[in-house]
């Protein structure tokens, strides 16, 4: 390895580092902001000075500062390995997707499986953390996790690698690069299963039983103080970023759009922030599903959606090949 | 036995047609309504009153603070005695007035040496101010008077009466509102003399008042 | 020995040793954990031997998916914080267990390591990965995912039979019944 790739290695990381820690950031304001309206609030106005930009910034600093408790019952090591574990997959999903044929950290050859693959590790960090806070909010709110994960993992990845056929590749790029504003219609359910069960895996609401605030205080993180739950609070966020630039990728084209070739990554950016607006909205409108209709809701509808989608589009492409 | 079969067909009955009524008529509109009342709101004014940067509009009768004009209290008491949290304290001593007219009688009045309400204490009621007879306690709408140490909140008279020039003037009577007892008694046709054949006996009393009382 | 030789040694000492770790420890939990750091470095193997979609499909199926079920159940049982005298194995039952591990690997040893040779890693396109699993293997795939569609389908069923099959009034004299056995014992 040359000193030049050396120099690119460090250079493409610091760039993923420094999206993981802005994006999240970001889309956490924008949440303050846009939640506040859709309620008639102003949201936070002072940190900062303007319409209180820093005031995530601050809650850091805040949670910096707190007292870093772990609880004398607790599994000391998993409690506190547990955010780690949250946070890290999606740092590591961040790399490989493609804001533009060139703006990429990684381009892995199998990026779709890569990132499902990725995230599916994350939710271990929910569990570990419920499991071991030896608390029995924790533990409902782990359990209440891992059902609802298992059951909206089987659609998504069902709705991936319907998209991975009609492109006829795994890469996130040629995906990208295949795609055409056709896909709208013919994906379309796809898209649809693919958006409702990545928020149901970040446990967002309506999907946000397993830290259901008024039922188990607030699941597996109850017991979590400080940075540790910044931690946790961050891997939400960043879920949010990774899924919703995951979703323009896959099923909005990512780059494509007028001047593509030298705005690409404005244009993916630009469609992964509507699609986190859309999952911040989601949150306001709606209320909490209860268990049964969340089960319900993935075995009954997303499931067989996502299969006929998968019918859909290997008849269509054997047809069309 | 028959007790708890009886009810029991009926319930699971009632409770699985109640989702199926439920979900058949508005689930998907009702989804939709809740991102259609979203978006809507997100587009309009917000309600938020900037309160330290914007000062709130507050109505003229807000329970702010009490306010206290001192020349007009003549330490009564009526005022410490009705409040319920005891918490008006009033210091006062006799003051004797030599007679302005040789031969006349000297005569005794009221000075106010403390009066003081705890607001640490006072719980709002009002009811100083209903009971005052000679209007010297008044609502102000001023509310910004915390302080770091609870003892501070134990407001003195010249605090209470720097109060004063923030108390608004009473808003306006209604349309069709009876006339105020004030400017009824002024708008009274004066009494006519009294016959001094009708109260032989009173005179004498009755005459010092008006000139006690200013 | 190459920078491949010394990458698959060192996933695969981290893979035995949290094998071996996931089979001692004494906190059942941590068994399952330990199953994960396991799982993820046979995961590595894959990788470096060049079998990027299986290493991917591993981790997809057995971290994300297995792992998170065997921790959903442990998660139903009573499953403490800390070793347990009453739901540890006796100290028989652990040394032959050992035995027979060690017997095991001896034995798979033995029969493997004359065979084994450097790392001669070739890139296994997904392409032909799939021409080579819907060719050759398209039998024993297809029958496979017949299997499993057949147990989705079943679990389906029996997790639906209570609700619909049992109709109302089944349910409701099953309760009855159950009231009825539950008012006997108390009496
Ligand atoms: S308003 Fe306060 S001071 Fe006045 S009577 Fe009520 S409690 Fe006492
Ligand atoms: S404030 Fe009014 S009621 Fe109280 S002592 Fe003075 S005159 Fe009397």
């Amino acid at each position: 390895m040359t000193g030049a790739d050396a120099l690119e290695v460090v250079v493409r990381a610091v760039a993923v580092l420094a999206a993981f820690l802005v994006l999240p950031l970001l889309v956490g304001q924008t949440e303050h902001k846009v939640m506040a309206h859709m309620q008639g609030r102003l949201g936070p106005m002072y940190a900062g000075g303007f319409h209180g930009w820093a005031q995530l910034v601050a809650d850091g600093v805040k949670f910096v500062q707190k007292e870093d408790i772990t609880p004398a019952a607790a599994d000391k090591g998993v409690f506190r390995f547990a955010p780690a574990v949250a946070l890290v997959p999606y740092l590591v999903a961040m790399a490989v997707i493609p804001l533009s044929p060139d703006v990429v950290a990684a381009d892995a050859p199998a990026g779709a499986v890569f990132v499902l693959a990725v995230t599916a590790v994350g939710i271990l960090g929910t569990l570990m953390a419920g499991w071991a806070s030896a608390n029995k909010y924790s533990l409902l709110g782990a359990m209440r996790a891992a059902a609802q994960l298992l059951s909206y993992e089987l659609p998504m990845v069902l709705a991936v690698a319907s998209v991975c056929l009609a492109a006829g590749t795994l890469s996130l790029t040629g995906i990208a690069h295949a795609w055409s504003p056709w896909w709208l219609l013919w994906q379309l359910p796809g898209a649809v299963v693919f958006l409702v069960s990545a928020v149901a895996e970040l446990q967002r609401p309506p999907f946000d039983m397993p830290v259901a605030d008024s039922e188990i205080v607030f699941g597996a993180y109850t017991e979590y103080t400080g940075l540790r739950f910044a931690f946790f609070l961050l891997s939400e966020y960043a879920g949010i970023v990774v899924m919703s630039l995951l979703f323009t990728v896959l099923y909005l084209g990512g780059w494509q759009g007028p001047l593509s070739d030298q705005l690409g990554w404005l244009w993916t950016v630009l469609k992964g922030f509507c699609i986190a607006v859309v999952v911040i909205w989601l949150r306001v409108a709606w209320p909490r599903l209860r268990e049964d209709q969340l089960q319900r809701l993935a075995w009954l509808v997303l499931v067989p959606l996502a299969l006929a989608q998968l019918a859909l589009t290997g008849v269509w492409v054997v047809l069309t090949a | 036995m028959s007790e708890p079969t009886k009810p029991q067909p009926a319930n699971p009955a009632s409770s699985n047609a109640r989702p199926a009524r439920r979900s058949s008529g508005g689930a998907v509109p009702g989804i939709l309504k809740g991102l259609a009342t979203t978006a809507r709101t997100l587009a309009r004014p917000t309600h938020t009153a900037e309160y330290p940067d914007v000062s709130p509009h507050l109505p003229p009768r807000s329970r702010g603070v009490i306010a206290l004009l001192e020349e007009n209290c003549t330490s009564c008491m009526l005022c410490a005695r009705e409040c319920p949290d005891w918490c008006i304290y009033i210091d006062s001593h006799k003051e004797t007035i030599p007679a302005t007219t040789p031969g006349g009688r000297d005569r005794q009045r009221n000075v106010l040496d403390r009066f003081a309400i705890d607001f640490s204490l006072c719980m709002y009621c009002g009811i100083c101010i209903e009971v005052c007879p000679f209007d010297a306690l008044h609502w102000s709408p001023e509310f910004e008077y915390s302080e770091l140490d609870i003892r501070d909140l134990l407001h003195e008279k010249d605090r209470l009466g720097q109060w004063m020039p923030t108390v608004p003037p009473p808003p306006a009577l209604d349309e069709h509102a009876a006339e105020p007892a004030e400017v009824a008694a002024v708008n009274k046709p004066p009494r006519t003399a009294r016959t001094p054949t009708a109260r032989p006996a009173r005179p004498t009393r009755v005459t010092p008042a008006p000139e006690g009382e200013a | 020995m190459t920078g491949l030789d010394l990458a698959f040694a060192a996933v695969g000492v981290v893979a035995a040793a949290s094998g071996l770790l996931a089979v001692t420890t004494r906190h059942v939990v941590h068994a399952a954990l330990w199953l994960v750091v396991c799982l993820g470095s046979v995961a590595g193997c894959y990788l470096v031997l060049g079998a990027e979609l299986v290493a991917l499909v591993q981790v997809l199926v057995y971290v994300g998916a297995v792992v998170v079920l065997v921790l959903f159940a442990l998660m139903l049982t009573r499953a403490p914080i800390g070793p347990r005298a009453e739901i540890s194995t006796s100290r028989l039952h652990r040394a032959l267990a050992a035995v027979l591990g060690a017997g095991v690997t001896v034995l798979l040893a033995s029969v493997l390591l004359p065979l084994a040779h450097p790392v001669d890693r070739h890139e296994t396109d997904t392409t032909v990965l799939s021409r080579e699993l819907f060719g050759t293997w398209v039998w024993p795939f297809e029958v496979l995912s017949l299997l499993l569609l057949a147990a989705l389908v079943a679990a389906l069923a029996v997790s639906r039979v209570g609700a619909r099959s049992g109709d109302v009034r089944d349910g409701a004299a099953r309760a009855e019944a159950e009231l009825r056995t539950a008012r006997g014992d108390a009496s």
